[in-house]
């Protein structure tokens, strides 16, 4: 093995130029695969993070008009949902494919603390709420069972809801533990949660069967959350709703077939759409990537094969005095690998610096959308797999690239190559 | 014998069919110091590509201690070349990026050989050879003598059944000529190498213990010449 890094390190002292010219298309190459990957990736990232506030098995339910005429009652009719409908999504019927359950039901209230005051939007939610909203706490608890089952008067108030509620400069944890008069009622703030920019900010949650009680809703469900399981495809998920939407229809006397009766929003569609959009991507990412590779792979063979030729001499001479055609094969293979992986890993280093770069720059920049700021680049850059697949990419290329002028090179007639001087 | 040739024939198909090699037969015993001699185009030097495996013969049988070479695979006869023959050339032909001593070990690298050990074996071949002081040096520092003396060590490093010399003096003055052949015919005397010149020289074949013949592709004449009478070298021969 020693033996052949020698030979490798002697053969391109002599050409260091042509090598390193030759070795500057690689590099460029896999720099180029690199920073297209990491920085496709952080696009995707910042989509990724712009459009998921849910969990994204979560499904939502809501109330429609029906669009067809059914069981005597005609069209154009308003579907409520109510606790009926909770009861059976979490039920019998759908426990296969149906994990946690959450229900909202809200109103519009006058949030005061002190003298200040704002109109936010009451939430009634279950404490599944949280892990299908992705929800995450800046300080206290959210919502939990024991609020439920006591109908307590406590609320979580998001961060940037809180700093309105205080005067500038203090802390949004200091609300925490206060009470804040909600209409004519006090509820005690039990937590702070993050604020972000994708979510209605004026949305305060309290126990779900606080807000019914408080606000007298009767039966009636503003909408219902549930996270669903066991549905891998894109058919089971179309199943399941179709099948979904036929029973809850038929509960509320509207036809099983009619698409408008109830609304769901399945975001698993969108889920797979992203993961469909995220290969198409990164596909045409690593084509365009090869084909620059390729340029750099084709130089490779290029020299190779002007190394063997100036070297034919050479081989007949070591063929002479007892190298296997082997032998020499393996000499010009392990030549070539080793100048492409060594300047493709230079290029990969180079690229990944970029990538830290874009990181440091582009992703910290931010585009306002629709009165929401996005960051344009989310954490750009390509983990160990994409540098093993590089890697093992720079192999299969440098043998690609010495395979022609090593199965040359060990042609050569030691006769022929002997009167060749 | 060790070396055995009967009735071998060879034919060049390069456009016109070139009938090169026309039955030789041909006996060399352990231990002989022969020249094969001829005029250019005579088959002395396809005569020598077979019998150093570089090249395939079309009819006939060639043994080497009792082994047929005949129809080898490019690694069987790679392996043969390695272990069984030396070759000595007219041009040396050293590698020119490796050192004496490097040159020197490289049949030994084909057998696998630990570095450590071939390197040393190496030193003793160059030390005999009277380069120990030359082992660092690149063949474009060395003189046309030296390079064919680390061109012997290089071929006897393996200690193989035959010496296959090709012109050996042929890019040498007539004094170096004459230290290299003294030089083989002392390996031959002291350690029973056995050596096989091929030259159209007759002072270089004169030095020589037999002297084969060959005239367009068929051996005429065996001579011998144990007493080194045939021609002196220098004399009836043009030298350079």
């Amino acid at each position: 093995m020693r033996d052949l890094f020698v030979e490798i390190a002697e053969s391109v002292r002599r050409n260091k130029l042509r090598t390193a010219l030759t070795g500057f298309a690689v590099s460029w190459g896999i720099f180029m695969l690199i920073v297209l990957l990491g920085a496709g990736n952080g696009l995707m990232n910042s989509f990724v993070q712009g459009g998921g506030g849910f969990a994204t098995n979560s499904v939502s339910v809501g109330g429609g008009w029906t669009s067809k005429p059914y069981d005597g009652l005609k069209q154009g009719r308003r579907i409520r949902l109510d606790d009926g409908d909770v009861a059976t999504t979490g039920g019998e019927l759908f426990v296969d494919n149906v994990e946690l359950v959450s229900a909202t039901v809200g109103t519009n209230a006058t949030v005061c603390y002190g003298k200040k005051s704002i109109s936010g939007y009451i939430d009634g939610i279950y404490p599944a709420a949280q892990m299908m909203e992705k929800r995450e706490m800046l300080a206290g608890r959210f919502i939990n069972d024991k609020d439920i089952a006591d109908s307590r008067k406590v609320v979580v108030i998001p961060e940037s809801t809180a700093q309105g509620l205080l005067e500038s400069g203090e802390s949004a944890i200091g609300l925490l533990g206060k009470y804040v008069k909600v209409g004519d009622l006090a509820f005690r703030v039990v937590g702070i949660a993050k604020s972000d920019r994708m979510r209605n900010s004026r949305d305060l949650y309290a126990p779900f069967t606080t807000v019914k009680t408080v606000y007298g809703k009767g039966q009636e469900v503003g909408s219902i959350t549930f996270t669903t399981k066991g549905l891998d495809t894109e058919k089971d998920n179309e199943e399941f709703e179709k099948n979904y939407k036929s029973v809850i229809n038929l509960r509320h006397r509207a036809a099983p077939d009619d698409e408008r009766a109830i609304w769901v929003w399945n975001r698993a569609h969108q889920d797979v759409q992203m993961k469909q959009g995220r290969n198409i991507l990164s596909t045409a990412l690593w084509i365009i990537g090869l084909f620059t590779l390729l340029g750099g792979i084709v130089g490779v063979s290029n020299i190779m094969l002007i190394t063997v030729k100036e070297r034919t001499h050479e081989f007949g001479v070591r063929k002479a005095i007892g190298a296997s055609p082997w032998s020499i094969t393996k000499l010009i293979i392990s030549e070539s690998v080793a100048i492409t992986a060594f300047f493709g890993y230079i290029g990969m280093f180079l690229g990944m610096l970029t990538c830290e770069v874009l990181d440091k720059t582009l992703g910290q920049a931010k585009m306002s959308i629709m009165d929401e700021e996005i960051a344009m680049l989310v954490n750009p850059g390509v983990g160990l797999d994409v540098a093993l697949e590089a890697t093992l990419v720079l192999i299969v290329a440098g043998t690609l690239a010495g395979f022609f002028p090593a199965r040359k090179a060990a042609g050569v007639r030691p006769i022929e190559a002997l009167r060749a001087e | 014998m060790l070396i055995e040739l009967k009735d071998v024939n060879k034919t060049y198909n390069n456009g016109q069919p070139l009938h090169v090699l026309k039955g030789i037969n041909l006996g060399i015993d352990s231990g002989e110091f022969v020249s094969i001699m001829g005029a250019s185009g005579s088959g002395k030097s396809t005569l020598l590509n077979i019998l150093g495996i570089l090249d395939n013969y079309d009819t006939g049988e060639y043994h080497i201690d009792g082994r047929l070479i005949k129809n080898l695979s490019e690694k069987q006869a790679a392996a043969y070349r390695n272990k069984m023959i030396g070759f000595i050339f007219q041009s040396f032909n050293l590698i020119g990026f490796k050192t004496a001593v490097e040159n020197v070990e490289l049949p030994l690298f084909y057998q696998g050989v630990n570095r450590r050990k071939r390197h040393e074996l190496a030193m003793q071949y160059l030390d005999r050879l009277g380069l120990a002081g030359w082992a660092g040096h690149y063949p474009n520092e060395m003189s046309g003598g030296q390079k064919q003396r680390v061109a012997i060590a290089r071929a006897l490093i393996t200690n193989p059944k035959i010496i296959l010399a090709d012109e050996p003096t042929g890019a040498l003055d007539s004094k170096t000529s004459e230290e290299v052949m003294q030089l083989l015919g002392e390996l031959n005397r002291q350690d029973k190498v056995t050596i096989i010149v091929v030259t159209h020289e007759s002072g270089v074949a004169n030095c020589t213990d037999k002297i084969v013949h060959i005239k367009d592709g068929v051996i005429g004449r065996i001579e011998d010449n144990r007493e080194h009478h045939s021609s002196m070298f220098g004399t009836q021969t043009i030298m350079k």
